[in-house]
């Protein structure tokens, strides 16, 4: 590919690479997009899950934020770095059997997301839902392009790094340590594990991990692209170097320290919470550092942006950018939370920074690299300007109806009457307020798929029109002649810029000094302090119960964690302690509360009130929107399973004897058949002790009854 | 005004970079939020700032005051709850209360359901005077999964949905169910 020209290379990139990740982002785009209507519209109304268990919103929610997340902007971030990288660093790619081993790897991947996840192969934490042979997968696959970035970056023909590289480094590095720490799993079968981390841990360890997620995922790679982009697409400088050098280490550093954000107000130790807050505040300049100097580098040529659907969307999608990181830091004062966690509102900042930010910064770059990548025009600039006005008034909708709907839901739930009483006690009246408003959401959320499969038709008509044969963009450039002293000889940060290796290990630094003083105390100390604590383990049938909360979901309506919150307290009882959670591998807080939370919900009903509820909810509770689960009845329970389920949990912690392990099985079916004559007692059918919902109901009936020590009020 | 700006050096695929200054306002946000960050940290985990425990505390005690100056009390009003009894516009807002929070385990007409039926002579809890339907319906039954309205219903309500019990007796609807509890003669 590279010949020697006396001094000069003839370089030819790949291109075809950043076409396929091209083609595969624009696929995956509409299948994330489509499902995540499909959800929508499964909240307005619950007829739409259709009784059916794959496709029921709380297996179908994952499948929509992992499509969108791993499958969407995963294939753009790949296709947006392999072409500026060349470009940036004067080379071809490392290798192009990695680069295509890359591809179809990380494409096989999504596959086998979409066809575990909906048949409830899930770990159920958010955004890390897949089972460990994927998780296993995407740490190889994630080395894989690690190895081949770092290969392009070795052989490179330019001898500083660009800022849009910087970028790159942090991304790839950090998001390998993310996942491959919060995937230490052990298996029980091939497509279920448990979390080695219990309770309070394993919300640290997750959020620290699904905060980071939106910060070297969602964040770090889309701002590399902007750098590159941005410049490129207006054929303006950058505006600030000195900026760029102050925003993007603040960032890299600041960043780290926020996950607990998700968890405040909870059973997490207060000093975590307040470190999660006030980084969070901190990191509001260096956000807005990469939106000013996306923005000011389009000073002088506005006209441009307003002709140009490239520019249109690329700052567009910059001022969402700024937009939802003045929202996050907002969001994450402790006061604010108490407000906003668990509604809606948590759901518009999640779609301003994803469909504004990620979205439009994806649409400007495909409509940039598809002509000049297809050696063609565009099909159509007045199909662009379609999708980008119908986009944006999509989002405009998403974010107004969701805005609306948390704040009024989020008010209803703390509004107490002058004799102490919550105005609103029961829950489902504060669902009914807003469920119109799910409608609402859901109009927003198609029209900006509206104005994505429009994109995808002016793309790919685009693509047919391209002449027949098709060459990668040649280059010429000399290869690099600076030696280690010259270039450490220039001084500052321009002398690390020229040598990654001590760029990236400084970047490491920041990441893991930044990780380690904020979540290693946590999992170091004793969380559970006042000495062996009086809560009892699960019993063998209430483990196989939690394990089918976990398959259906449940998790993404309920919470499991009762807040410091007066308001929360006189709901739904004392808050959560550490301890209630401690054998609990995954953790279930939770992050949503389309229903009620649940920490307490054992004992609450009879038992047969949650036979008839999970059937149908609305026959105990008119107007739920929860969907119904008519097939926990007919499924056989898996009671085979059961120790070796229990094995597993006590390799994690948890004091299960020897003998309790051997005889689960028995122990469970005793247990279910002592609940099951209860229930046709109290007038349920015959037959249901060796049926999935015994199991459920064993397990939602146990939930805040483990402890054995008398419930304080004020805990 | 880009004439005055300088320009670096750099050249990467044909981006340019310029050597502004960092914004003044933007350093002022940064700087801002890292002093805050600072004080709010000694506020609250060196100096003597309250805790979420001590917070949750006395949001609860001002809801404890609330409800005392409100009326609803921990004392059941007999007096109240029979000319309450007695009142048939009071009789009829039980029946709401009871249609939209009690229907669901008691029965539409209280015939029993997964509750147990409220039109018949036999009372688990107590004898089915309107001070014992009052005790039961304030405090719940703990583990049976009767809930505790107590805390739920506003006083009014409750007193309204009690009497409307009481009346209930004798109604004998159609599927009522069995007998639970022990046998009250009148
Ligand atoms: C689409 C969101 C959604 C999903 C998924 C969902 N629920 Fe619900 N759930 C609700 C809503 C809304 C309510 C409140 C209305 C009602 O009682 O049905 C509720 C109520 C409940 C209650 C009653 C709580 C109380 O204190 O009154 C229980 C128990 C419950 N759900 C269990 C489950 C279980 C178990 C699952 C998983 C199998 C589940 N839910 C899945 C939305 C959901
Ligand atoms: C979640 C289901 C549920 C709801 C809702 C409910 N109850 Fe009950 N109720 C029960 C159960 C179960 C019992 C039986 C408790 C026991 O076995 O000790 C009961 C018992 C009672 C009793 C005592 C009956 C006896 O025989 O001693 C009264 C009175 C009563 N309920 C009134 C009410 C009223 C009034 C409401 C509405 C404000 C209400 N209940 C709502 C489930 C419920």
């Amino acid at each position: 590919m590279t010949s020697e020209v006396k001094d000069i290379d003839i370089v030819q990139y790949d291109d075809d690479i950043v076409k396929k990740f091209a083609i595969a982002t624009l696929i995956w785009g509409f299948v994330g997009m489509l499902v995540g209507i499909i959800v929508a519209i499964q909240l307005a109304n619950w007829r739409f899950n259709f009784g059916l268990p794959w496709i029921t919103f709380g297996r179908l929610r994952p499948l929509h934020t992992n499509a969108a997340i791993f499958a969407f902007a995963g294939n753009a971030i790949f296709a947006g770095i392999y072409h500026s990288s060349q470009r940036l660093l004067k080379t071809r790619l490392f290798s192009d059997a990695l680069s295509n081993i890359h591809f179809w790897g990380w494409q096989l991947i999504i596959v086998s997301a979409a066809l575990t996840l909906p048949f409830g192969f899930t770990v159920g934490k958010e955004y890390a839902e897949l089972e460990l042979p994927i998780k296993i997968a995407i740490a190889v696959i994630w080395v894989v392009f690690g190895v081949n970035f770092f290969g392009t970056i070795a052989k490179r023909r330019e001898q500083h790094l660009y800022v849009a590289i910087w970028f790159y480094i942090a991304t790839v590095i950090t998001v390998a340590v993310l996942h491959i720490v919060n995937s230490v799993n052990i298996p029980v079968s091939i497509l279920k594990s448990y979390p080695v981390y219990a309770g309070l841990q394993d919300g640290l360890v997750q959020w620290w991990y699904g905060h980071n997620a939106v910060a070297f995922f969602l964040t770090t790679p889309f701002l590399g692209l902007m750098y590159y982009y941005i410049p490129k697409a207006a054929n303006r400088p950058v505006y600030s170097y000195r900026l760029s050098i102050v925003h993007f280490w603040s960032l890299v550093f600041i960043y780290i320290w926020a996950g607990p954000h998700h968890l405040l107000n909870t059973a997490l130790p207060n000093w975590a919470q307040t470190l999660g807050m006030i980084f969070s505040l901190m990191l509001w300049a260096p956000s807005w550092g990469g939106m000013i100097n996306g923005l000011l580098t389009l000073r002088g040529c506005w006209d441009k942006v307003r002709t140009d659907p490239i520019l249109k969307f690329l700052a567009a999608a910059v001022t969402f950018y700024g937009m939802s990181t003045f929202e996050g830091p907002l969001l994450s004062i402790k006061s604010v939370n108490s407000l906003a966690h668990y509604t809606d509102w948590i759901i518009a900042h999640v779609h301003g920074g994803t469909l504004g930010w990620n979205g439009f910064m994806i649409s400007g770059m495909l409509y940039y690299l598809v002509p000049r990548l297809w050696n063609t025009k565009l099909y159509s600039v007045k199909m662009a300007n379609f999708h980008f006005w119908t986009g944006t008034l999509g989002i405009a909708i998403y974010m107004l109806s969701m805005w609306t709907a948390g704040i009024t839901q989020g008010l209803m739930w703390r509004a107490v009457d002058a004799s102490g009483h919550l105005v609103y006690p029961d829950f489902v009246e504060t669902v009914m307020r807003i469920v119109p408003l799910y409608y609402v959401r859901a109009v927003g959320g198609t029209l900006y798929l509206v104005g994505y499969v429009v994109m995808m038709f002016n793309l790919f008509k685009t693509m047919a029109n391209a002449p027949a044969t098709q060459r990668s963009e040649t280059v010429r450039a000399k290869p690099l002649t600076a030696s280690f002293g010259e270039v450490a000889a220039e001084g500052g940060h321009r002398s690390i810029e020229g040598l990654p290796a001590i760029f990236t290990t400084l970047v490491v630094i920041a990441v893991l000094v930044a990780s380690i003083i904020s979540i290693v105390p946590t999992l170091m100390s004793p969380a559970y302090s006042d000495g062996m604590p009086a809560i009892r383990p699960y019993s063998a049938l209430e483990i196989a119960g939690r394990d089918i909360y976990v398959r259906e979901g449940c998790y993404l309506c309920h919470s499991q964690q009762i807040r410091t919150l007066p308001f929360d307290v006189l709901r739904y009882g004392p808050a959560s302690t550490p301890e209630e959670s401690m054998y609990d591998h995954p953790f279930q807080w939770g992050s949503k509360r389309i229903g009620p939370d649940l920490a307490r919900v054992g004992k609450k009903y009879p038992d047969v009130w949650h036979y008839r509820h999970m059937m149908d909810p609305r026959t105990v509770t008119p107007n739920s929107i929860m969907p119904t689960y008519g097939w926990l009845e007919k499924s056989a329970l898996d009671f085979d399973i059961i120790p070796k389920k229990l094995g597993v949990m006590k390799i994690v912690g948890v004091p299960y004897s020897d003998y309790q392990i051997q005889n689960g099985a028995v122990d469970a079916h005793h247990e279910a058949e002592q609940l099951a004559a209860r229930l046709v007692e109290q007038g349920a059918p015959k037959g249901l002790e060796d049926k999935e919902i015994i199991a459920l109901i064993a397990y939602l009936q146990a939930l805040g009854q483990m402890s054995n020590k008398p419930a304080a009020t004020t805990n | 005004m880009e004439n005055k700006e300088k320009l670096l050096d750099h050249d990467y695929d044909g981006i340019k970079e310029l050597d502004n200054p960092l914004p003044g306002w933007w350093l002022a946000t940064f700087y801002g939020a890292i002093v805050f960050a600072a004080i709010y940290f000694f506020y609250y985990h060196i100096g003597n700032g309250p805790g979420p425990k001590e917070e949750l505390a006395k949001g609860l005690a001002e809801f404890e005051t609330m409800s005392a100056v409100g009326g609803s009390g921990k004392g059941i009003d007999v007096d109240k709850l029979n000319a309450f009894f007695h009142d048939s516009g009071r009789i009829k807002d039980g029946g709401a209360v009871f249609q939209l929070r009690c229907a669901s385990c008691h029965g539409v007409n209280a015939e029993g359901n997964i509750g147990p039926n409220l039109t018949d002579k036999f009372w688990i809890h107590g004898d089915g005077s309107l001070a014992a339907i009052a005790k039961v319906v304030t405090e719940g039954v703990g583990d049976k999964g009767m809930p505790p309205w107590g805390a739920i219903l506003k006083p009014d309500e409750l007193y309204s949905v009690v009497a409307y019990v009481k009346t209930l007796k004798g109604s004998n609807p159609a599927n009522g169910k069995a007998p639970q509890g022990n046998e009250v003669k009148d």
